[in-house]
């Protein structure tokens, strides 16, 4: 007589995540709702959250009576000035890292010890160095966003294939080629993706730049929402910062998708 | 334990830890964390204690200091202080308008004769010319952060003087000193015991006088929880009267100096057990001394000059038009003058 | 252009790889080099390409390198080194353009290798789209726009399955039948060897020295799989090989 036979039990699936489409939005979405009907309702104290709808009405009313550009242009102006030189100056350094022996011993160590310095902290000093006014803003950007690139890029220049040098060894090609075509290239997956956290370390630093002489700014802006107690102002700047972050973020999605389009 | 007073409902109705309510002094025993900035301003509080006139009353103060009054406004708010004194500032109308705090007396204010808060000008400022008020027009002034005192003060004066000025936001008392020794901003005003050593050491020059351009200005007050202002109606009478005893010991001993000179030196011994504790006696004297201003008798509070505090913050838009001083201020303690 | 390989010697920190090997590569003949893995096979084809500089003796060249020719010594390897940022067409023009070879002229030498490796309908497609025999055929169609004197061939199929490394042996027949390049072929693969080989240099295990050198007389384009001479060259080559395969598989590796 023929055994039973029963499907073999399945027992795979699972540990391999999907997007799943607007499955975030809603999440937000509820969150949204629920403090804004415990707001309303009062089991949320208005020291505790403002109500959501009223953080709305101030971004709206910002917009309307041009505050929102006042505080949004020089954010932006400090953020792109600042990272530009800090961002630049650290892809630089970290390829001479990756390429040069001498400069990668002497360096090193001297961004390791940067690195995790409170850039805050340097503040009170830079404004004596580069004075009260812009330059000590983006001198501050600058020295957040340098530290995070260089690290970034010099692994990246490190992860570079080295069969792929020596095939241009190989073949003749000039330093400069190899350099220009070979490495640089090869660097840029991960030079972008360290760029992703240089700039959300650009925008944190916003803030800290505007806590010294500012009196426009979104980091002015929510510092003086908080010192007032204002906490609708106060989150609706944090709506600004975080708007900027994700678009800072997408930004850099696109060119990685313009770029890497060779990864597939 | 069955016959509980009204007093004693209210005290459990607070939140407060049950008081034992037989015997004399009627709170024995209720324990208060009191908000401190180790300021001579701050002095009254510091008298109180350790005369012995909080006990008197049956309270056991506890302080807790802060490094900044806008922290000290928060903590009053959220519960974990009692009671403290503050200049009036945004963050502590909105915080008023929020049911969260309400000025109960008044503190420090500015009088004419006696020495006062300081307007400050960098030497940079100084040698081009910025010798009095009168020139502030373009200048920078320091501020900590924008709706605090300073930026009140610097606007009242720009007023009177038809100047523009500049406001800087700089957060911080320390940064603001740094930021004028080294000449990155123009002009600043201070409470005495800070602007005299500094005009002392050459690097800032004393200009005016902010007494001048508003005088009566109620520069601090006292404030505490909307819960204690009107459910512990003992808790904070009791409360205003041991630091009305501290503030008369201290006008009476620095700022009348009707007391003699050995008043004088005790109360200056007291002080710096708290404030420039760690700077010998000799050196932190002239300092104390310098610092003190009136403290109001019996916490009598400038209603005026808060009127025009709370117009100015409104005018700036600083904080709700509908803020009224009955938002802000609780007058059933003590008397408006 | 000859080469010649005089007492080459090297080490890896201390540990000796190659010792004392001397060999003369003719033109137009192919060199296979096999040997137990570890031997050093690959070590000695950089050593032969200027890689890497021995320890011991010298690499000499003989003669001149043919008129047009760009790259005298060309690698072609065995993971196939092409940039994955660059098209088909852009990885051969990258070895062209340090030689000032653009446009017009770097297309046509583009279009002739990429005919003869029978790419011609892949030029612009990017090295991911491409399977591992059209890989490894780019990367011998960017060897030959270079017009190398000698090809440098290391492990070249070893990345490959087996039938597309019978095919890629045939291309190799044909290219070097249209034009006879001389070659260096290191392979642990005795079938290649015994296929592609004039001449069949055999490694001892670390350190790498030279057992024998075994001239293969059939004509290269005549030679089949299944062949029974080259069968025969086969069973022998692996019994010389054998014992030194089973001490060196014993053989910790940083010992």
């Amino acid at each position: 007589m023929p055994e039973r036979a029963r499907p073999v039990p399945f027992r795979g699936g699972g540990f391999a995540p999907v997007a799943k489409r607007g499955t975030g939005i809603a999440v937000f979405a509820l969150l949204l709702a629920l403090i804004e009907w415990g707001t309303r309702a009062g089991w949320i104290s208005n020291l505790t959250l403002p109500v959501p709808s009223d953080v709305a009405a101030t971004l709206a009313g910002m917009a309307r009576s041009g505050a929102l550009w006042t505080h949004l242009a020089p954010s932006l102006v400090r953020l792109a000035v600042g990272s530009l030189i800090g961002v630049s100056a650290g892809i630089a350094v970290g390829v001479m890292i990756g390429l040069f022996s001498y400069v990668r011993a002497g360096l090193v160590p001297l961004v390791a010890a940067i690195f995790p310095i409170p850039k805050i902290a340097l503040l009170p000093l830079f404004v004596i160095w580069f004075g009260i006014d812009e330059a000590s803003k983006y001198a501050l950007i600058a020295l957040g966003t340098f530290t995070p690139t260089v690290v970034a890029t010099y692994g990246a220049v490190d992860n570079v294939d080295r069969s792929l040098v020596r095939m241009g060894q190989s073949f003749g090609l000039k330093w400069s080629s190899i350099v220009r075509k070979i490495v640089l290239p090869g660097a840029l997956p991960g030079i972008l993706s360290g760029l992703r956290v240089s700039l959300a370390i650009g925008i944190i630093l916003l803030v800290a730049a505007e806590m010294l002489g500012a009196e426009h700014g979104i980091g002015a802006y929510i510092l003086q929402a908080g010192s007032l107690y204002d906490l609708e102002r106060l989150f609706a700047g944090v709506v600004i910062l975080s708007v900027l972050g994700v678009l800072t973020s997408w930004v850099i999605g696109r060119a990685e998708r313009r770029l890497l389009r060779w990864r597939g | 334990m069955t016959d509980l007073t009204r007093r004693g409902a209210l005290a459990l109705a607070g939140g407060a830890a049950a008081l034992p309510i037989l015997g004399r002094p009627a709170l024995a025993d209720t324990k208060l964390t009191v908000g401190a900035l180790r300021f001579t301003s701050h002095a009254a509080s510091f008298v109180a204690f350790e005369r012995g006139y909080f006990s008197d009353e049956g309270l056991d103060v506890e302080f807790r200091f802060f490094q900044a009054a806008q922290p000290m406004a928060v903590a009053i708010a959220s519960g974990d202080a009692d009671y403290a004194v503050t200049a009036i500032s945004g963050g502590l109308i909105s915080l008023a308008e929020k049911g969260a705090a309400r000025v109960i007396a008044g503190a420090l204010s500015e009088e004419k004769g006696i020495d006062g808060q300081k307007i400050l000008a960098s030497d940079a400022a100084f040698q081009s010319g910025l010798t009095s008020p009168a020139q502030l027009d373009g200048k920078s002034f320091g501020i900590t952060q924008a709706g605090s005192s300073f930026h009140y003060m610097g606007a009242r004066i720009a007023e009177a003087e038809g100047a523009t000025l500049t406001f800087k936001p700089l957060q911080k008392v320390g940064a603001i000193i740094g930021a004028l020794k080294s000449g990155q901003i123009d002009a600043w005003s201070i409470v005495p015991h800070i602007a005299k050593p500094l005009a002392g050491s050459g690097a800032v020059h004393i200009i005016g006088n902010v007494a001048d351009y508003l005088p009566g200005y109620q520069v601090t007050t006292v404030f505490t929880s909307e819960a204690n202002a009107t459910g512990q109606r003992a808790r904070t009478e009791a409360f205003l009267r041991a630091f009305a005893r501290g503030a008369d010991d201290f006008n009476a001993a620095l700022v009348d100096r009707t007391a003699g000179e050995a008043a004088s030196e005790d109360m200056v011994r007291l002080i710096h057990k708290y404030v420039y504790a760690d700077r010998p006696y000799e050196k932190a004297a002239p300092s104390i001394i310098n610092g003190a201003m009136r403290i109001n008798a019996n916490g009598a509070l400038n209603k005026g000059s808060v009127m025009d505090q709370l117009d100015w913050f409104k005018s700036e838009g600083l904080i709700k038009d509908s803020v009224t001083f009955d938002t802000l201020v609780d007058s059933s303690y003590v008397k408006m003058v | 252009m000859d080469l010649t390989l005089q007492r080459i010697g090297h080490r890896y920190g201390g540990m000796p790889v190659l010792q004392d090997i001397s060999l003369r590569i003719p033109a137009g003949e192919i060199l296979c080099v096999i040997g137990p893995s570890g031997c050093g096979k690959s070590t000695l084809l950089r050593l032969i390409g200027g890689l890497e500089r021995p320890d011991e003796g010298e690499v000499l060249q003989l003669g001149d390198a043919p008129e047009g020719c760009l790259n005298p010594l060309t690698y072609v390897f065995q993971d196939f080194a092409l940039l994955p940022w660059r098209t088909v067409e852009g990885n051969i023009s990258l070895v062209l353009e340090d030689h000032g070879i653009r446009g017009k002229a770097a297309r046509a030498v583009i279009a002739d290798v990429l005919a003869r490796t029978k790419l011609s309908d892949f030029r612009a497609a990017l090295p991911r789209q491409l399977s591992g025999g059209m890989k490894q055929r780019v990367a011998i169609a960017r060897a030959l726009a270079v017009n190398p004197a000698v090809m440098l061939l290391d492990e070249p199929l070893s990345a490959l399955d087996a039938q597309t490394r019978e095919l890629l042996m045939e291309d190799l027949v044909a290219l070097w039948e249209r034009q006879r390049f001389t070659g260096v072929y290191v392979t642990h693969n005795l079938t290649e060897a015994v296929r592609l080989g004039h001449r069949i240099a055999v490694l001892s295990r670390r350190p790498g020295r030279l057992r024998e050198v075994i001239a293969v007389n059939r004509p290269i384009a005549d030679r089949r799989a299944g062949d029974s001479d080259l069968d025969a060259l086969q069973a022998r080559l692996w019994d010389l090989m054998k014992q030194e395969a089973l001490a060196a598989d014993q053989e910790l590796l940083d010992a």
